[in-house]
């Protein structure tokens, strides 16, 4: 029955497979009809390899994820702190409703010159445009876990007579964490699809920026390279977050 | 006053309120910009920026150079663009979603592909795009559409994979056609996936306008704001900025409607 | 063999799910109009059973026939009822859309649904809740909903799988009595499934008694019984009735002891 095994994690192959065979005998055909806007993928793996001999795909990776990970850290602390004020008392969230529904709207690609205004190039304006982006989901994502927090919990923290601050880290905290990661997990993927966007849109560093050099400079098997290359770093990242929120949540009695 | 005007007077009060914690943000913004806490030149005062707005929306008094009095244009340019990729992202998505859902043999072939696909952002395939139809506008286009199909391809997929199997059953046992299967129970059953999917979307296809208009040099919001900020022209920056959260605003809303009302059986 | 019992016949019914025997192979016959009963502990195949007599699921060896011809694959002549009302109406269709999708299903033109369903929707009693969505139904009315949709396929067999079981008693009771009286009207031929022997021997012309567990020496259907009790029948004076009490003793002790 390994036979059977073997197949079934073949599968999900088979597919990609066929589109990439299928791009490669058509990129060929048009190399040698002399079109230069594409490359076979064959073309694209020796590029990719060029580039992480050479160092400048590690250099690249490290800094759209790097400037990803801080600008979510920033978004994150202010966004779960707004998120546990606007949870726990309803009256903040009421009043704060209206501020919120003017902000959240503007799609941070619009922050982009303004950030470029502000900070020039580099790591500054990326990092603050992917605060802003990530603050907003996990704003409401911690606001509504507070909100759901189960209410007979809350009353035993009056009946056992906790203060505010253990009621905080022993009741409120606790309880949001398998929810707070779900939050986590949707905002690394925000982080990265706008950090990425920016590097594409404006800012000269980074994966986004390689793959808008190499498609300037006429070289689309780089180009290629680093379009599958930035695939595949956000699957992988987003796979690691699945991974974390589902320990989180079996260790936090969520999922049994 | 009885409950039911002590609950009217309750909601007027939490708009009031709420209103009053804005109006306090935007004195905020006031000050901070008259008494130059924060330079004009990155925060420009509230009334510049209303009246780069009126001005750039031909609202008020004639035009002055260049960039002037084109918002109005610049946003149609911008609000086509988003809602044409979207319609073409949502009927395409829908078909393809549909078709792939239907069939649990094809959603094992095909499905790995596509949750690796999930995670790449839209605008990554702005430079490919440029690469095979150069610079113009029908290049965005078929960005926006293609990057914005995506979620609403997958949530297609998730809604017509998701029949309720006791449904299936019953559509087993009526003896209903496949054809019927698939119209009366499947796009149903699928439709508050897709709604959502539809949503998002929108979000991306504005984000995917933007980029694109500012990297391939195409008229709209995108271009005008980046114009604006190399300018140094900080209140037509802002009031662009402005515009473009309205139009997220106002799309989001529209389609939290329509859904409201395409989802009516869902309130109990 | 008469006309009238070859209405639908087991022959030699087994199914084996996982690798393990569910049903040993089973024979019995069903008359048109009769009101069959099935009970069993869990995992003595009853809903199984029943899935493999309306075509659901294919017998692993056997057949079941109806009018002669090998039943394989659902037909709109047997409606089936299914416990989890809930999952088996349609969210998005009001009630009177729900028993229109029997009637669509049917290629019951347009113009001649809407009299066939006000006339299933009365004889449930729901007559005044055709506009409500599932949602805003209790479950015994939504129960009745489904079964307003099956009696829309004017069905010659019906198939029920624990219908009432997760109602409260008061509903049952009552469901338990339109049941009855709808199938005394139609003349349909039932087959019910329960794990409430009182209402087996309530509602049934014979009540067929299932074993978990089937063996050599140990098939899985253990006892049939025929239930002489008089019709109409109702919940305060039959259950007083000196054969049911006789019936319900006898099922009693034989469940008891067939649970070692």
């Amino acid at each position: 029955m390994t036979e059977r095994r073997f197949l079934r994690w073949l599968r999900p192959w088979v597919f990609p497979a066929l589109l990439v065979g299928a791009f490669e005998w058509y990129a060929r055909r048009a190399a040698a009809l002399g079109s230069d806007a594409l490359a076979p993928p064959s073309a694209a793996a020796k590029a990719f390899v060029g580039a992480a001999l050479d160092g400048s795909l590690w250099q690249a990776t490290g800094f759209t994820l790097g400037t990803a990970a801080l600008g979510l850290l920033l978004g994150a602390v202010l966004g779960v702190a707004l998120g546990l004020v606007l949870g726990l008392s309803r009256r903040a969230a009421r009043l704060g409703s209206l501020s919120i529904e003017v902000l959240r709207p503007v799609p941070s690609v619009a922050l982009i010159p303004l950030a470029m205004l502000s900070f020039g190039f580099g790591v500054r304006m990326e990092l603050a445009i992917v605060a802003f982006a990530t603050f907003w989901p996990l704003l409401v994502l911690v606001q509504s876990a507070v909100q759901q927090i189960e209410p007979r919990l809350l009353e035993v923290s009056r009946v056992l007579g906790l203060s505010a601050r253990e009621r905080a880290f022993k009741i409120v905290l606790p309880a949001i964490v398998p929810r707070l990661f779900v939050a986590l997990r949707l905002g690394v993927a925000v982080a990265l699809v706008v950090a990425v966007t920016v590097e594409i849109a404006a800012n000269p560093n980074g994966m986004g920026y390689a793959m808008m050099i190499a498609q300037q400079s006429f070289d689309p098997a780089l180009m290629l390279a680093w379009l599958g290359w930035i695939g595949v770093v956000g699957f992988a990242v987003n796979a690691g977050m699945v991974l974390l929120q589902r320990v989180v949540a079996r260790r936090m009695g969520v999922l049994p | 006053m009885n409950g039911h005007d002590r609950g009217r007077v309750g909601i007027v009060m939490n708009r009031l309120g709420s209103l009053a914690v804005l109006s306090a943000l935007i004195a905020l913004w006031w000050m901070a910009s008259n008494a130059g806490w924060v330079s004009r030149v990155f925060l420009p005062t509230p009334q510049a920026t209303f009246a780069s707005l009126l001005e750039g929306l031909n609202l008020s008094g004639p035009n002055g150079n260049g960039g002037h009095g084109e918002l109005l244009a610049f946003t149609q340019a911008t609000v086509g663009r988003m809602v044409q990729g979207w319609l073409l992202a949502s009927l395409f998505g829908v078909l393809l979603g549909a078709a792939i859902g239907v069939s649990p043999a094809v959603r094992a072939w095909v499905q790995p592909t596509l949750e690796f696909i999930r995670p790449l952002p839209a605008s990554a395939l702005l430079p490919l795009a440029i690469s095979i139809f150069g610079l113009n506008p029908g290049m965005v286009l078929f960005v926006v559409a293609f990057g914005a199909m995506w979620p609403v391809l997958l949530a297609t997929v998730h809604g017509f994979a998701a029949v309720e199997p006791r449904l299936s059953e019953v559509a087993r046992c009526l003896q209903m056609s496949r054809a019927a299967f698939v119209w009366k129970m499947g796009l149903p059953n699928a439709m508050p996936d897709i709604l959502a999917g539809m949503r998002l979307a929108l979000t991306i296809a504005l984000i995917v306008a933007v980029v694109g208009e500012m990297i391939a040099s195409q008229s709209g919001l995108g271009q005008a704001i980046l114009l604006a900020a190399r300018a140094f022209r900080a209140s037509d920056l802002f009031a662009g900025i402005a515009l473009l959260g309205l139009i997220g605003f106002a799309s989001n809303a529209l389609l939290a409607l329509a859904e409201k009302r395409l989802l009516r059986w869902q309130q109990p | 063999m008469s006309a009238a019992a070859d209405f639908l016949r087991f022959d030699g019914v087994a199914i084996r799910l996982g690798g393990r025997e569910i049903l040993s192979p089973t024979s019995f016959d069903v008359a048109r109009g009769e009101f069959v009963c099935i009970v069993g502990p869990s995992g003595c195949g009853k809903t199984t059973l029943l899935r493999a007599a309306s075509g659901l699921v294919t017998a692993s060896a056997g057949e079941v026939r109806r009018k002669g011809v090998k039943m394989s694959e659902p037909s709109r002549e047997v409606a089936f009822v299914f416990q989890d009302y809930g999952r088996a109406l349609l969210p998005w269709r009001t009630v009177e859309g729900n028993v229109s999708l029997a009637l669509e299903a049917a290629g019951v033109p347009a113009a001649g649904r809407a009299p066939r369903i006000a006339e299933v929707l009365g004889k449930v009693g729901l007559a005044k809740h055709a506009q409500k969505f599932p949602v805003q139904l209790s479950g015994g009315m939504q129960q009745r909903a489904q079964i307003a949709r099956c009696l829309a396929q004017k069905p010659e067999l019906m198939m029920m799988d624990e219908p009432f079981g997760a109602l409260d008693a008061l509903t049952r009771q009552s469901l338990q009595d339109e049941l009855a009286r709808l199938v005394r009207e139609d003349g349909l031929t039932v087959l019910f499934v329960t794990h409430d022997l009182e209402e087996a021997i309530y509602l049934g012309d014979r009540v067929i008694a299932l074993q978990a567990n089937p063996g050599p020496g140990r098939p899985s259907l253990a006892r049939m019984i025929d239930v002489k009790i008089p019709r109409p029948r109702d919940q305060l004076t039959t259950k007083e009735h000196p054969e049911y009490l006789r019936l319900r003793r006898e099922l009693f002790a034989f469940i008891e002891q067939s649970h070692d």
